[in-house]
């Protein structure tokens, strides 16, 4: 008996070991906009899959009833709770049930206004077409009383947008015109109303309003805190703050709970069903999950990634919600395995190793979250700025749906049109001559890593060896910057509904261009940027909205023509909700509006 | 006596420094930087963020600032998040502080009652059940005692709360912090009070008729606690400073995560702070266990 007791803690205690390391990460993975599915899950546990699965069967039908008070959690310590500071989409959860700004969204995605009364009135005269927004907002006020007015929104803007804020989304404003003292071009003619003065028509400056780096932020509180502007957020940083939203932080334990209660100066006070919301700080998978399982928390966005297969469609407390972004891999042009290539062939080489690739196998056995795949760049479902989708059914680059084993041969023609040759196996694999070594980078997580074991089993069938180097975090964000790879793991959730978001990523200057387009050296291999670069400029600038979507459709083609970007599939986002609680909604950009929720 | 505590505190600084430098620099030469994101940050952000938190200067300058800031009292602040350091480490601190303290009293008592009954009833059952659990406890790794005792008392017996907003609960983080302490002063404590018990003082007092309550306490126990103490000193500065798997598993907000979280970040303020937090706090942890051997033992000297 002695003995059997110690090998089953024997068994237990080597299958947890496994799973010890990777935990690190978790504390990241909301901070990065671009990752918030499933697939970023850092960590499973085989020892407690048995016990979880169990729980998970009986629909974790425990519930708690304390009607008034809703328990969430969505990530844990935010970095920020100033809206102008917060980068990651767990802040903006936080930012839009604290803070109100001139739109928000309802229910069903449409934009509605919030504080301000009606939807804006656009210049139509000739010269400033589309360029000048009059907004009428309703009289409200702060949460400690004070009155809130249009001059609030001037000035929160300013600050966002300033140099010595450093705000992730300060570029947002650019679209904005500057007047000559380099401030915005934003008035408030009246206490109540706000002229916005644009530097060109832009389909999307509605949303953004709506955006929480548009909320406005209480003048008085933030230099009180922050008199010589060297700490922005540090208004912020504790509970009781100043807001203007549903909700106000009434307490704070740091990397324990927070505790929100209702707003009684909210303008639109009324309309709040939930009286408390209670989160949870945890990004441990298993600790949330348990949490959820017992009955403590209500709702939740993150299980660990083993659950899933056994939640979606079998558990009715499992949920999808649609995210408007795309999980890519992309090649990095400068590379040297494309050395010594032209333009065209290094693009052959990438577009047949994109045909190698099972898209389909990823979503069903990684993703397993009934993800789309995905055959452009530009998400589907998002809106093309003229008032239709931007993506049709001839913006297909490929068919995604049988990319992989039935493409074999598609791709070794490729490659042989690129100057390889290949000798048959005999088992349905190929050996290439000369041979291709390269490397992908991922960060630590499981999805990410399977993701890349299924790429590197696809690209093996032509002989193409692949070594996956998993990093830490923070090595992983400056290996790829810095194009240390031959194809890296990437995502981009968009902050906003209009396909420039997605399409400006890959300017030369831009950041985010970890695929090296246009940067460094420029070699024979690389494809030529500088037209794509004027392409995204002409698209800023075109006041034409009907022009402006062939535009984009023009700098599509140009980015997939490179192949150097491998859609993988559309981003979704996963949630649990406790079958006594209704009416939380999200939108596309992973935002959740807890404030009309109800429970029973 | 005062000679010897004054000449640690000099060799206690000195060593801090050397911890300080050592860190400093190592933390620098990790590739990686703290305004790294999944979506960059601009060009133009940066260097603001760079230029407010001296990162544009030269590394051995950056060094001389940061020391000549923290004898001002001035550890800083956040890359991470902005927010001040020195407020952060009291805030965590006084959480893992009060969790890591209830666990090492918990640790040091019940090892040092079992590991006296075990000895007092050598290969008798007490002693074989006492040494089958503390093998257990010395065994088990604390994620893994964490996470069943999470699976058992939360989910199949609900006697706790996984989390709460309102009335979180310490036992089993106390529980899943103290065992392997526990575990390990039992075993001391065994085997150095077998030693003593055998010593000719022991007898002697036995012989001449002491109460054998005070022949165990004041004659065996005593001088069984010597490697005991050497034991506990580090350990007590080690649990006081958290557990970084313990504390996310429970939701805590103490400092043994922090100092993980900030090294994924290289949030270099933060990283610097706990570890010079830590290493002061191991330096008089060392300095009190030494203070400790000389009122257990005065034949101990200081030379």
């Amino acid at each position: 008996m002695k003995k059997k007791l110690v090998s089953v803690l024997l068994v237990a205690c080597m299958a947890l070991s496994l799973t010890a390391c990777g935990k690190n990460d978790a504390g990241n993975k909301k901070n990065d906009a671009a990752d918030n599915t499933q697939t970023e899950g850092t960590e499973n546990s085989d020892a407690e899959e048995g016990a979880d699965t169990e729980e998970g069967a009986e629909g974790g039908s425990i519930t708690n009833s304390d009607t008034n008070v809703l328990y969430i959690n969505l990530a844990s310590e935010p970095d920020y709770l100033d809206p102008a500071l917060n980068s990651s989409v767990d802040g903006g959860c936080l930012a839009v049930n604290t803070f109100a700004g001139l739109y928000t969204y309802d229910k069903e995605g449409n934009l509605i206004p919030d504080l301000a009364v009606d939807m804006p009135e656009v210049s139509a005269e000739e010269e400033n077409e589309g360029k000048i927004y009059t907004v009428k907002l309703k009289e409200s006020k702060w949460s400690n009383g004070d009155d809130l007015k249009a001059q609030d929104f001037v000035y929160s803007w300013n600050r966002a947008c300033a140099e010595e804020t450093a705000a992730d989304y300060g570029y947002l404003f650019d679209i904005i015109a500057r007047k000559d003292d380099g401030t915005l071009a934003v008035e408030a003619t009246d206490d109540y109303t706000l002229v916005i003065t644009l530097v060109n028509p832009c389909p999307y400056f509605n949303d953004l309003m709506a955006f929480p780096t548009f909320f406005p932020v209480h003048q008085a509180s933030v230099e009180a805190a922050d008199p010589d502007g060297s700490v922005p957020g540090k208004w912020a940083q504790e509970a009781g703050f100043v807001c203007n939203g549903a909700y106000t932080l009434e307490s704070w334990n740091h990397d324990e709970s927070m505790v929100y209660k209702k707003n009684a100066n909210y303008h639109n006070v009324d309309s709040v069903t939930m009286e408390e919301l209670h989160f949870m700080l945890s990004a441990d998978d298993t600790a949330i999950y348990a949490a959820y399982n017992s009955g403590d928390v209500d709702y939740i966005d993150t299980v660990p990634n083993d659950e899933i297969s056994s939640l979606n469609g079998v558990n009715p407390e499992f949920g999808i919600l649609d995210n408007l972004g795309t999980y890519y891999i992309g090649f990095n042009v400068n590379d040297p395995i494309f050395d010594g290539k032209t333009v065209e062939e290094a693009a052959k080489m990438r577009q047949a190793m994109n045909l190698l690739i099972d898209r389909q196998f990823i979503v069903e056995n990684i993703g397993q979250s009934g993800q789309i795949v995905a055959d452009s760049f530009v998400p589907l479902g998002m809106a093309d700025g003229n008032g239709g989708e931007f993506k049709q059914a001839d913006t297909s680059y490929y068919d995604a749906e049988t990319t992989g084993a039935a493409m074999v041969e598609d791709a070794k023609k490729l490659m042989e049109e690129a100057g390889y040759s290949f000798t048959d196996n005999g088992d349905g694999t190929y050996k290439i001559d000369p041979a291709i070594n390269m490397t992908y980078l991922t960060n630590d997580g499981t999805g990410h890593v399977a993701i890349a074991q299924a790429v590197q089993q696809d690209l093996g069938v032509l002989g193409i060896t692949m070594e996956i180097q998993t990093q830490d975090w923070n090595v992983f964000l400056e290996n790829r910057k810095n194009g240390s790879f031959t194809i890296a793991r990437e995502g981009w959730l968009a902050d906003y509904n209009d396909p420039v978001n997605m399409l400006e990523i890959f300017t030369s200057d831009s950041g985010n261009n970890d695929m090296q387009l246009g940067k460094g050296e420029k070699s024979d291999s690389a494809p030529d940027w500088a037209e794509y670069d004027a392409l995204i400029t002409e698209i800023r600038n075109t006041a034409d909205f009907a022009k402006r979507v062939e535009l984009m459709h023009k700098a599509e083609d140009m980015l997939m023509n490179t192949w150097a970007v491998v859609p993988l599939y559309y981003y979704n986002d996963i949630y649990m909700q406790k079958p006594n609680v209704d009416g939380i909604y999200a939108t596309v950009y992973g935002m959740k509006y807890f404030m009309n929720a109800t429970k029973k | 006596m005062a000679k010897y505590i004054g000449k640690r505190l000099v060799l206690a600084i000195v060593s801090i420094l050397i911890v300080s430098a050592i860190t400093f620099f190592v933390m620098n030469a990790i590739p990686g930087g703290p305004f790294n994101k999944e979506k960059a940050t601009s060009a133009e952000a940066q260097k603001v963020l760079e230029e407010r938190y001296n990162l544009d200067k030269p590394i051995g300058e950056q060094y001389v600032l940061y020391l000549n800031n923290l004898m001002h009292g001035d550890w800083g602040i956040s890359l991470h998040n902005g927010r001040d350091i020195w407020d952060e480490i009291q805030m965590r601190f006084q959480v893992s502080a009060k969790l890591g303290g209830m666990a090492a009293a918990v640790a040091i008592v019940i090892g040092l009652v079992l590991g006296s009954i075990a000895a007092l009833t050598r290969n008798k059952l007490p002693d074989r059940l006492i040494i089958f659990f503390t093998t257990l406890g010395t065994a088990m790794p604390s994620f893994v005692l964490a996470t069943l005792l999470l699976l058992i008392f939360c989910l199949k017996l609900g006697w706790f709360p996984v989390w709460s907003s309102s009335n979180p609960n310490y036992v089993l983080p106390i529980i899943a912090l103290s065992v392997y302490p526990m575990a390990y002063i039992t075993r001391l404590t065994k085997t150095s009070m077998l030693d003593s018990l055998n010593q000719d003082y022991v007898r002697t007092a036995k012989a001449k008729g002491v109460p054998g309550w005070k022949v165990i306490f004041k004659h065996a126990l005593r001088n069984a606690l010597v490697p005991v103490v050497t034991y506990v000193g580090p350990m007590v500065a080690y649990i006081l400073t958290g557990s970084m798997v313990v504390e996310n598993i429970f939701t805590i907000g103490g400092l043994g995560s922090t100092f993980v979280t900030s090294i994924v970040n290289r949030d270099y303020t933060m990283i610097m702070a706990v570890t010079l937090f830590l290493a002061i706090l191991m330096v008089f942890a060392n300095l009190l266990t030494d203070i400790a051997y000389k009122m257990i033992d005065p034949r101990i000297t200081f030379e």
